[in-house]
Order: C-alpha cells, then sequence, then structure tokens
C-alpha cells in the first residue's frame, strides 16, 4: 500500500514552491507507507552539470572507499565538487565522456557500492523513515524544480534499506526515475529474462523493472509515451506507477485498475496522487480531481506545459497591484 | 443546522463530531473543510442530512441506513459501500468500487465514475452522471444502475440480476450481459427515479442490460462459456 505522487509546474510560482508542494503530498500519504520515503526532483540547470549520488555504504574503511571512488572519478570526469554526509556521498561533475562506464567504475570499488542517482536535471534522495525525517534530513521543500515524483513505501516483499527505498533511478539511463504503487507479478520471469541478457538488479524489489523496461523501450526507439503505453501488456499484476525524463513525466495504470491514482489538472499545474487527500493538501480546496480509467497511461512534455499556461488575468491584475 | 469544521480533527474525530450532534437531535449537518479524509459519515444509521461541503476520501457513507448525505466535490474509492438504505449524491467525480455491495437506497454521481461501480450490489439503485469505467455491475445480484454517460470494458460483466440502463455508448459487454428490449415499465421507472435528481428522462435513450443467464447452472457441454468468464 504505498503512495506515490507526482506534480508538473506550470508557472515560475508553482516551481519555486516545487520541494514545498511535494513535501505536502508526501505528508499526507505517509500513513501509506511509513517504511521509507523518497523524492526524485528536476530542475532545468543552466550549468549543464551532471550530478551524482552515491550510496558508498557502512564500512570500517569507508574513507578508503570515498578516496577510492574520488580517484577513479577524477580520472573520466572533470569533479568540481563533492560532499559525503551520511549515507550518501554527492558529486557535481563538468562534464564526463561516458557517464555509463563512470557509474561501472564507481560500483566496481565495491558490490556493496551502489549509484542512486545520475542525471543533468534530476537529483534524488531517498530514506528509510517518514517523510519528515526526509524532510528534516535533506531539506526538500526548500528545493524548486520544473517536476517531481515522490513515493512513500510500505514494504511487502523485500527489505527495507536505502537501496530498496523508491524513486528509482534508472541505472545507467540518466535522469529516468520511477515511483511504483502496487505489485508486478511477473516480475521473476521477466528478471531471469532481463539477466540472462546481461542486465543487473540492485536490489529485490518488483518495482526496479519498471525502470530497466522503459529504457529498454526507449533504447530500441520507443517514446516515452510508447514506452509507458506498451508497459501496460508488458507487466501484469497491480500497477498505478510514475516515470519521469529530464523533460517528461507520464503515469501509467494496470489494465483492471487494482491501484488507485488521482489526476488534478489546472492552469498552473498537474498533480497526480496515490489519494486525493494528497492532491488537497497540496493544491487546496477547488481543483477538480478524477480517477482515470483502468489501463490509461497519460505523459506530458514540462517545458511544452509551461509554453501552453496563459496566465489569469485577473489574478495577474491583482498581483500587479499588490505591495 | 450543526456545523463541524475539520480542520485539525482526524477522521474518528469528524465521525464523533456528526454522531454527538446527532445524539442531541440534530437533523441537518454541515461538514467544511472534509479535505478528502477516509471514512466520514460511515455507518450513520439515522434519517439525518449530512452535507461534506468539498471532496472526501475512501467509504464515504459506507455501510449506512437511511442517512441522506451530500458531497460538494468528489468521493474517492468504496463510496457508500455496503449501503442499506439512505441517499448519497456527489456533485463530481468518484473513484473505482462505488456503491459496492449496497443492499438498497440511492448513489448518485453525478460526474464520472471509475471501475467496478456497483459490485456485487444486492438491491438499491445507482445512478452516474457521466461515465462509468472498467467492469460497472460487475457480478451485482439485484437492484438498478443507470448511467447517462458512457461505459468502459466488461459492462455488467457476470451479472446474476439486477439490470443495467444505459444512455450513452457501450464499449463492450461483459460476459453474459446482454442486450434487453425497454418495457413501458422501465420507462416510466426511469422517469420516476432520475426525475427527483434533476435528470430529464426525455433527453436520454436508453439501452438495457440483464444477464443472459448462461453461468447460472454449470453446464460441462459449454465449458468454453466458462473458461471466458472465469
Amino acid at each position: 500500500m504505498c503512495g506515490i505522487m507526482g506534480y508538473i509546474g506550470k508557472t515560475e510560482r508553482q516551481e519555486a514552491a516545487l520541494g514545498a508542494t511535494m513535501l505536502r503530498m508526501l505528508t499526507a500519504l505517509g500513513r501509506r507507507g511509513p517504511d521509507s520515503a523518497g523524492i526524485a526532483l528536476y530542475a532545468h540547470r543552466a550549468d549543464g552539470a551532471y550530478h551524482i549520488r552515491v550510496k558508498p555504504s557502512e564500512s570500517a574503511d569507508i574513507d578508503a572507499r570515498v578516496a577510492e571512488i574520488l580517484r577513479r572519478v577524477r580520472t573520466a570526469a572533470r569533479l568540481c565538487a563533492h560532499a559525503h554526509a551520511d549515507e550518501y556521498l554527492r558529486l557535481t561533475l563538468d562534464s564526463v565522456s561516458d557517464p555509463q562506464a563512470l557509474q561501472e567504475s564507481i560500483e566496481s570499488v565495491h558490490p556493496d557500492i551502489e549509484v542512486i542517482s545520475f542525471g543533468r536535471a534530476l537529483d534524488l534522495v531517498k530514506q528509510v523513515g517518514s517523510p519528515e525525517n526526509l524532510e528534516q534530513r535533506f531539506g526538500i521543500s526548500r528545493a524548486s524544480g520544473t517536476h517531481a515524483i515522490a513515493h512513500t513505501r510500505l514494504s511487502t516483499e523485500s527489505r527495507i534499506d536505502l537501496s530498496h527505498s523508491q524513486p528509482f533511478w534508472a541505472h545507467g539511463t540518466l535522469d529516468v526515475a520511477s515511483a511504483h504503487n502496487g505489485h508486478i507479478t511477473n516480475y521473476h520471469k521477466l528478471r531471469r529474462q532481463y539477466e540472462q541478457c546481461g542486465v543487473r538488479f540492485y536490489t529485490e524489489n518488483d518495482s526496479e523493472i519498471i525502470g530497466i523496461y522503459l529504457c529498454e523501450a526507449m533504447q530500441a526507439g520507443a517514446t516515452f509515451a510508447e514506452a509507458l503505453q506498451n508497459s501496460v501488456q508488458f507487466f501484469d499484476g497491480s500497477f498505478s506507477y510514475l516515470a519521469a525524463t529530464a523533460s517528461e513525466l507520464g503515469f501509467a495504470k494496470d489494465p483492471f485498475g487494482f491501484k488507485p491514482l488521482i489526476v488534478a489538472e489546472s492552469d498552473d499545474y498537474i498533480a497526480i496522487a496515490t489519494e486525493e487527500v494528497a492532491l488537497r493538501a497540496a493544491c487546496g480546496a477547488d481543483v477538480e480531481t478524477w480517477e482515470p480509467p483502468a489501463g490509461t497511461v497519460r505523459t506530458w512534455n514540462v517545458y511544452q506545459e509551461r509554453d501552453k499556461h496563459v496566465p489569469s488575468p485577473v489574478l495577474e491584475a491583482r498581483e500587479a497591484v499588490a505591495p | 443546522m450543526g456545523i463541524i469544521e475539520c480542520e485539525g480533527k482526524t477522521p474518528r474525530q469528524i465521525n464523533m463530531a456528526i454522531k454527538a450532534l446527532i445524539a442531541a437531535g440534530e437533523t441537518d449537518i454541515r461538514v467544511c473543510h472534509p479535505a478528502a479524509y477516509h471514512n466520514l459519515g460511515v455507518a450513520l444509521t439515522v434519517p439525518v442530512r449530512v452535507m461534506f461541503e468539498g471532496s472526501v476520501g475512501y467509504y464515504c457513507g459506507g455501510m449506512g441506513d437511511g442517512p441522506t448525505i451530500a458531497v460538494q466535490g468528489s468521493a474517492g474509492w468504496g463510496l457508500a459501500e455496503g449501503m442499506m438504505s439512505g441517499t448519497v449524491v456527489v456533485e463530481k467525480n468518484a473513484g473505482n468500487g462505488a456503491a459496492a455491495a449496497i443492499r438498497g437506497g440511492t448513489v448518485v454521481v453525478r460526474g464520472d465514475v471509475s471501475a467496478r461501480a456497483g459490485i456485487s450490489m444486492k438491491g438499491g439503485t445507482v445512478i452516474v452522471g457521466g461515465n462509468v469505467g472498467y467492469m460497472t455491475g460487475f457480478m451485482m445480484q439485484k437492484g438498478t444502475i443507470i448511467i447517462l454517460g458512457d461505459a468502459g470494458a466488461a459492462l455488467g460483466d457476470s451479472l446474476y440480476e439486477g439490470r443495467i440502463f444505459i444512455a450513452g455508448r457501450i464499449s463492450e459487454l461483459g460476459n453474459d450481459a446482454v442486450l434487453a428490449a425497454l418495457s413501458g415499465d422501465d420507462e416510466r421507472y426511469l422517469a420516476e427515479t432520475l426525475a427527483p435528481f434533476g435528470y430529464e428522462v426525455a433527453r436520454y435513450e436508453f439501452k438495457k442490460i440483464e444477464a443472459g443467464r448462461k453461468l447460472w447452472n454449470f453446464d460441462k457441454t459449454d465449458f468454453a462459456t466458462w473458461k471466458v468468464a472465469l
């Protein structure tokens, strides 16, 4: 019974408040998933830098591990900043010639090391604990950005730790992340097939396969929308999931409508959440909400939505005279 | 008129406030800012009027026996689930499983409903002003569903008894759901049932769906029918 939520801001004001909006939704859905909470935040960053979050994992030789990771990163990329706090090593790169090779190089330092997030628009943080805890530790409410997806987890089939928390960054592909509520019942069969093709799985969490499938489909030429559309038949079981790239956000619901997902769309934003209570907490009492039918897939291009935004004349006029 | 403000209250405290007003003899209650909380107005067993001024979450009006509940916004899953008698009217949309397993009373959703409205209903009436989703009326055993908009796939799947009237398009009938002719009684019934909620029957052209009764008894020579249904 996880909670998932997504948000696209169409105006500068919505973008500035993205982190605060997402925190309100996460908090509202916290009781659906008390085990862990996480968020994938996307922003348009003018510097074009690459942002990486690595989980070096606790160990006696943690300092040596981090030093070795940094040494390897410096040989493959221009490292402009790094910070090691709690369970994350954060890296900012000016440039990198082969991101996937760098990811593999970092992870080959030790089997416990995982690259949790890698992208130019994406920053992903997740942790074991409540949304309040996520806010306390990472201050997500201060973040601004174009769009975001987030997750609160009630674990049913796999262990509770940082790696098994969601959203999942789709390893190997920059900026792609997913958050899932439900159970992919053909996961074991699909996993075996993927593993025979050499795909590495980082967790025992069935939701991890969503990002793997989407990236495979997009690498084979499908658009983001087509990949989500095809996934509805590819996966069995119950699912409502959200996925995002640097410029797009979308959701897919299983053909039986086993899992809830409620959508609110206004001139200023698009908000999606497992329960309406999150939309009310984030968007107030006025916006209309609806539950899309079973099997529905929808995607939005974040930048096109922003371009389509027509300012409300009444509101703008009122703002103009406000002190 | 009794007024309850939801802000700062848990769903349990809101429900206790409703019941306290009823115990004090109040027959008309306004609930402000319900913020899509779950389980609001459940198990009310007296003919009280409750107005929710906003959206409600899951199971609003569930297990009711006699109340008249109005929701000015949308409703989540399991609206009025297991209701015995009374009326629940939602001004906007409702989620999955609206009016699931009701035994009596009337549930009206003026907007759209998602999947499985009226699943396993054993009596009562469901009126949907907009469209209905997948598997509406799945395994219904009695009662009536009236749909003014369009229906998604598997409409009336495996229904035993009861009937569905639909004015819009049917994307696909469910297993053993068949079209039947409308009688004069049906037309009178529709006019009488819809009028109190402001729907004019003359504006719609209804089709009627009922059980084909092929699934009532197991017939091993007709195994293919069962294989599809199960």
